[in-house]
């Protein structure tokens, strides 16, 4: 199947789950996301979990944690 | 749009609001006033810990005397090997939604990981109804399932309800193994919620109990604007608050246990007046229900993680030996022609005699899913020439043929030399059905043609099930199926 991940076309094995289409995608990335700098969201700008079942032509967004504001 | 459009159009809106009107007359008369307040939470998965707050947050709602419901969108199954090795598996799940007093249950992809048998007893004991319109059982098989269901609240108000469970396009089933399906049919999940828009006269509110992911619930919203509310799973996705698509409310609650979802609807004269959604999250000290908590606290010390599956003659030792086993359990339980497992991915030295659930999941740990792929030679050498090069060793280990990398002084790879499981060389005219790990089939680089298919398994389970059959051990004594030549230093090759 195919899934876009930041507009780039993926192409997976059917069944895939988002971890697998994230590792296919950048091994940076992925590490990223494994560590917690970054998440995924989908199309419509909603967190998807990391084991989240994935269809043909779903659209993945990798975007970075926004980090939080030091205390004063 | 024209003049003649816009009337057109007004003429079938005042059409359908007349058509509500007679809808909402067949209904019993409602309370001047209602407010329906609906928990969700899908894509559990074994994660049961933060069941406790769950139960906390939900019975002091309904201490509160409304109408309030706890809905689950499915997949309780699978992803926490604790819980799935129960016996019977899944019991823990069971007895905990029975608990929390779940109203009703959309099954997942997932509810049939353990085959039809054991869903049959699951739902035969459980105290809620299973919803999908879209699985026909033969009759008998699973009586607990019923299309839809129309709720009656305690205020008087109608909630009617369908189920629908994602299938996939390739071979019309749910993900899962086909072989835990058969028997039943699935028709495709949105054509059928179509021959369910009549329920809408049933009830007040009229809502989909879904387990087909975000996209799909976005695609019922739209063909759908009957629907009031629409709570799905199977996508895993966070949906706070819940959106508003074609004035159809959609929810989702992520997944394992993270969150719970609730949403509030208000009814004046049993007409849906404002409905709302978000999701309480799960972390954090929150109030936790003690009597969960014990049980859960008894779930976790699962006393069959250390039941020994079977006794060996010796216990198996090394790379080579664990990693022919594990890739003769994954073509066994798969009928693959060829299986390969990744050194990475075993993470014992040594299985000992007696071999525990808790041996295998710490060889095994990581919930892969076994992933077949119909390739041909030039591709198998691809695929071990890609994983000797990220380390210049063998890092494969294999099933059902044995190969040899021949390299250079410098180590770089001269040829790959493939054999079939007697010693003779592997037929370069054909296709092969191989199997290897949900983690080898995305990082490994390699040419295949067929992008390939999950089968709804993960190695592990492979393993139990041919530990299981006690196959003959003999032969994980000094067996090595893959070389390198010159051999590398250190190693035994």
């Amino acid at each position: 199947m195919h899934i876009k991940v930041n507009h780039k076309t993926v192409e997976i094995f059917s069944g895939a789950r988002v971890a697998d289409v994230l590792r296919k995608y950048s091994t940076i990335t992925w590490t990223q996301v494994q560590k917690g700098s970054k998440m995924v969201f989908d199309g419509h700008g909603h967190e998807v979990g990391l084991d989240g079942e994935l269809g043909e032509g779903a659209q993945l967004y990798i975007k970075r944690v926004p980090r939080a504001e030091p205390r004063s | 749009m024209s003049r003649g459009k816009r009337l057109a159009s007004g003429f079938i809106l005042l059409l359908l609001s007349v058509l509500a009107g007679f809808s909402c007359a067949s209904l019993p008369p409602a309370p001047a006033d209602a407010r329906v307040v609906i928990f969700h939470f899908n894509d559990v998965h074994g994660k049961i810990d933060n069941f406790a707050k769950v139960a906390a947050i939900v019975e002091r709602e309904r201490q509160g005397g409304g109408d309030v419901y706890l809905f689950c969108a499915g997949d309780n199954f699978t992803g926490n090997p604790v819980i799935d090795q129960y016996q019977p598996p899944g019991e823990p799940m069971l007895e905990l939604l029975n608990r929390l007093a779940v109203d009703l249950l959309a099954p997942g992809n997932h509810e049939f990981d353990f085959g039809m048998e054991n869903l049959r007893n699951f739902a035969a004991r459980a105290r809620f109804p299973l919803v999908a319109a879209n699985i026909e059982a033969p009759a008998g098989a699973l009586p607990q399932l019923q299309p839809s269901i129309v709720l009656q609240t305690k205020s008087g108000l109608r909630i009617a309800v369908f189920g629908l469970i994602q299938v996939e396009a390739q071979n019309g089933l749910p993900s899962t193994h086909p072989d835990r399906v058969k028997g039943l049919r699935f028709s495709e999940p949105l054509a059928r919620a179509r021959a369910m828009k009549g329920l809408r006269r049933d009830g007040h509110v009229f809502l989909a109990l879904t387990h087909l992911g975000y996209e799909d619930d976005l695609r019922l919203a739209k063909q759908m604007p009957e629907l009031d509310v629409i709570i799905g799973g199977h996508s895993h996705t966070r949906v706070d608050p819940a959106e508003t698509v074609n004035g159809v409310l959609v929810a989702q609650a992520g997944s394992d246990n993270r969150f719970l979802g609730r949403i509030e609807l208000r009814l004046r004269n049993g007409r849906l007046v404002e409905k709302k959604g978000g999701l309480i999250e799960l972390k954090g000290p929150l109030a936790e229900n003690a009597e969960v908590k014990d049980m859960i606290a008894r779930f976790n010390q699962n006393p069959a993680f250390a039941r020994v599956i079977v006794e060996a003659p010796f216990a198996i030792e090394g790379r080579d030996a664990l990693g022919s086993l594990m890739t003769d359990a994954m073509r066994a339980a798969h009928g693959l022609d060829i299986a390969f497992q990744n050194e990475g991915g075993i993470r014992l030295p040594r299985l000992p005699e007696k071999i525990t659930l808790k041996d295998v999941y710490t060889l095994d740990p990581f919930g892969n899913q076994v992933v077949e792929i119909v390739m041909n030679a030039e591709e198998i050498r691809s695929l071990i020439s890609d994983s000797f090069r990220r380390g210049d060793n063998i890092d494969l280990q294999v099933s059902g043929m044995a190969y040899t990398v021949r390299t250079d002084s410098e180590r770089r790879i001269r040829e790959i030399v493939l054999r079939g499981a007697d010693g003779t060389p592997l037929p370069e005219d054909r296709t092969y059905r191989v199997g290897v790990s949900s983690y080898v089939a995305s990082s490994y680089k390699f040419s295949h043609r067929d992008p390939g298919r999950a089968l709804g398994a993960t190695s592990a389970d492979a393993l139990i099930r041919f530990l299981e059959n006690r196959p003959d051990f003999s032969i994980y004594r000094g067996v090595q199926r893959a070389f390198q030549d010159p051999p590398a230093q250190g190693r035994r090759y």
